[in-house]
C-alpha cells in the first residue's frame, strides 16, 4: 500500500462519522427540523439553517446530497479501496473530496453570510469533510506514484 | 574477497558497465526541488481552504457586531430598557386612547401554559412593525418578570418599510415571571431566513384568533394575545417617533416623560400593563395600582 498505515482506517472512520451525521440531518429535514439537538441562540440555530432556502439544491435537500456523498466517500475510503489497483478508484476519491470541500465552502458561505446562523451538526460534517480533504490531497502524490 | 552483499552496501565510485551514472549533485538538488514543489501543492490547497473559511468567519463576526452597533446600542442600553422607572411611566400616564386592541368575547377559553396565563407574541425579526411593537411590549413585560439574553438589533434595511428601526429581538432571550408565561416566536431572521418554528399552541392561537373577524387581519404580524382577554395584529403607536433615532437615543428619551418617544411607547406600555393586570388579577399590586396603570385601566375598554 503506498500510503501510511493510519490513512485507510482514519479516513474510513471520518467518512463513517460524516455518514452518520448526514443520516441524522436527513431524517430531521424530512421529519422535523426541531429534532436536531442544537442550542438556539442568535448565532447558533440549526433549524434556521436546515430550513433556509439554501437547504435545497435544485429542489433536493442538501442533507440528502451530503448523505449520498458521505456514503460514496466511505466506500472509496475503505482499506480495500485504498489497496485497489485501478487508478480510477484513487481518482474518484480525490475528485469526491475536492468536490465535497468546494461544496462545503459554499455551504459555509450560505450559513455565515446569507442565513447568518451556524448549524452545529452541519459544522461537524464540514470539519470531517475538511479532514478527509486534507488527508486525501496530502496522500494523492504517493497514491498516484504507485497506482 | 568482499563479504556477501558488501558490493551493494558500498556503491562503486565509478559506474560499472550497464549501470546508470550517479546523479550529479545539481541533478539531486533539482529532483529535491521538484519534490518540494509537488509537496507544496496540497499545502497550498489546504491553506487556501483555511484562508477562505477564516475570511467568511471574519465577515460573519464583524457583521454580527455591526448589527448591534447599527442599532446604536451601547453596553447596558438593553438593561435600561427593561428597567424604565415606574415614576416615568406614571408621569406619562395615558396620552391618548388605546389603539388597535380587540377584546375577546366572554367565554373565550383560557390560554394557559406552565400553570400561568399566556401573553403571546407572534412576530419576526424581518417584520418592521414587530420592531416597533417590541419596545412597549418589553417595557410592560419587564414589570411582571425578567428578561435574560435580550439583544439589540434593527428591522431589515431599505427597501423594507421603516428600514433599520432599532429594537430588541426575543430570539435567544428567555423570560421568567411569577405571574404570566410569555409565549414568543420570531419566525424569521432579519434577512428573512426561517428562525423559529411556532409550537402547537402558537400555531393554534394564530389560526383561531388572527382572522378577519377578530383582529381584522388574516395572519398579519406582530400578532399578540393577552390571555383570553385581548388580541390584535400590528403595532399600536406611531412609529414615526422612532425615525432616525438610535437605540440609545430611544432609551434615553423613553426615560424622559416629556418626549414624544416616552408619550407613545410609555402610553402603549401602560395600556399593555393594564391588560396584563386584568389577566393576573391585579398582581403584582405595586404595578397594577400604580397611577399610570390605573389611568390606563380607566380608559381601557372593559373585557
Amino acid at each position: 500500500m503506498p500510503v501510511a498505515r493510519w490513512v485507510p482506517p482514519v479516513t474510513t472512520a471520518m467518512a463513517l462519522a460524516a455518514t452518520a451525521v448526514a443520516i441524522y440531518l436527513t431524517i430531521a429535514h424530512y421529519a422535523d427540523p426541531d429534532l436536531l439537538v442544537c442550542s438556539d441562540t442568535n448565532t447558533v440555530s440549526c433549524s434556521s439553517v436546515t430550513s433556509s432556502d439554501q437547504s435545497l439544491l435544485f429542489g433536493i435537500p442538501v442533507a440528502l446530497l451530503g448523505l449520498i456523498w458521505a456514503a460514496g466517500v466511505t466506500i472509496l475510503c475503505l482499506p480495500v479501496a485504498w489497496r485497489a489497483a485501478p487508478r480510477w478508484v484513487h481518482q474518484a476519491r480525490l475528485i469526491a473530496v475536492v468536490g465535497g470541500m468546494a461544496f462545503v465552502l459554499w455551504l459555509i458561505y450560505a450559513e455565515l453570510i446569507i442565513v447568518g446562523a451556524i448549524c452545529i451538526w452541519c459544522t461537524v460534517v464540514h470539519v470531517l469533510t475538511f479532514g478527509l480533504f486534507a488527508v486525501v490531497v496530502n496522500t494523492a502524490r504517493d497514491v498516484f506514484a504507485d497506482a | 574477497m568482499p563479504a556477501k552483499g558488501s558490493a551493494k552496501a558500498s556503491p562503486s565510485p565509478t559506474p560499472k558497465k550497464g549501470q546508470a551514472p550517479r546523479p550529479k549533485s545539481s541533478q539531486v538538488k533539482g529532483r529535491s526541488s521538484r519534490s518540494h514543489r509537488s509537496n507544496l501543492g496540497p499545502a497550498l490547497m489546504i491553506g487556501a481552504v483555511v484562508a477562505v473559511v477564516a475570511l467568511m468567519v471574519f465577515v460573519f463576526i464583524t457583521g454580527t457586531e455591526d448589527e448591534a452597533a447599527q442599532a446604536g446600542a451601547s453596553e447596558g442600553a438593553v438593561d435600561k430598557l427593561t428597567s424604565i422607572p415606574a415614576a416615568t411611566l406614571d408621569a406619562v400616564g395615558v396620552a391618548g386612547d388605546p389603539s388597535n386592541v380587540n377584546p375577546l368575547p366572554a367565554g373565550t377559553p383560557p390560554v394557559v401554559e406552565d400553570g400561568k396565563p399566556v401573553v403571546l407574541y407572534f412576530g419576526s425579526e424581518a417584520c418592521p412593525f414587530c420592531a416597533v411593537q417590541r419596545w412597549p411590549v418589553t417595557v410592560a413585560l419587564s414589570r411582571f418578570g425578567t428578561f435574560e439574553g435580550l439583544e439589540a438589533t434593527t428591522s431589515p434595511p431599505s427597501p423594507s418599510t421603516l428600514p433599520n428601526t432599532p429594537t430588541v429581538t426575543y430570539h435567544g432571550a428567555t423570560y421568567s415571571s411569577d405571574y404570566i408565561t410569555l409565549s414568543s416566536v420570531e419566525t424569521a431572521s432579519r434577512s428573512g431566513a426561517a428562525l423559529e418554528t411556532p409550537d402547537d399552541l402558537q400555531s393554534r392561537l394564530l389560526a383561531t384568533y388572527n382572522v378577519e373577524s377578530v383582529t381584522g387581519s388574516n395572519g398579519g404580524i406582530p400578532f399578540m394575545m393577552v390571555g383570553n382577554l385581548y388580541t390584535w395584529a400590528g403595532s399600536q403607536y406611531d412609529p414615526g417617533v422612532l425615525d432616525d433615532k438610535s437605540f440609545d437615543e430611544i432609551v434615553d428619551e423613553l426615560a424622559d416623560p416629556t418626549t414624544d418617544v416616552a408619550l407613545e411607547i410609555g402610553t402603549t406600555a401602560n395600556y399593555l400593563t393594564a391588560m396584563i393586570c386584568q389577566l393576573t388579577g391585579n398582581e403584582p399590586a405595586d404595578v397594577c395600582t400604580s397611577p399610570g396603570v390605573v389611568s390606563a385601566q380607566v380608559a381601557f375598554p372593559p373585557a
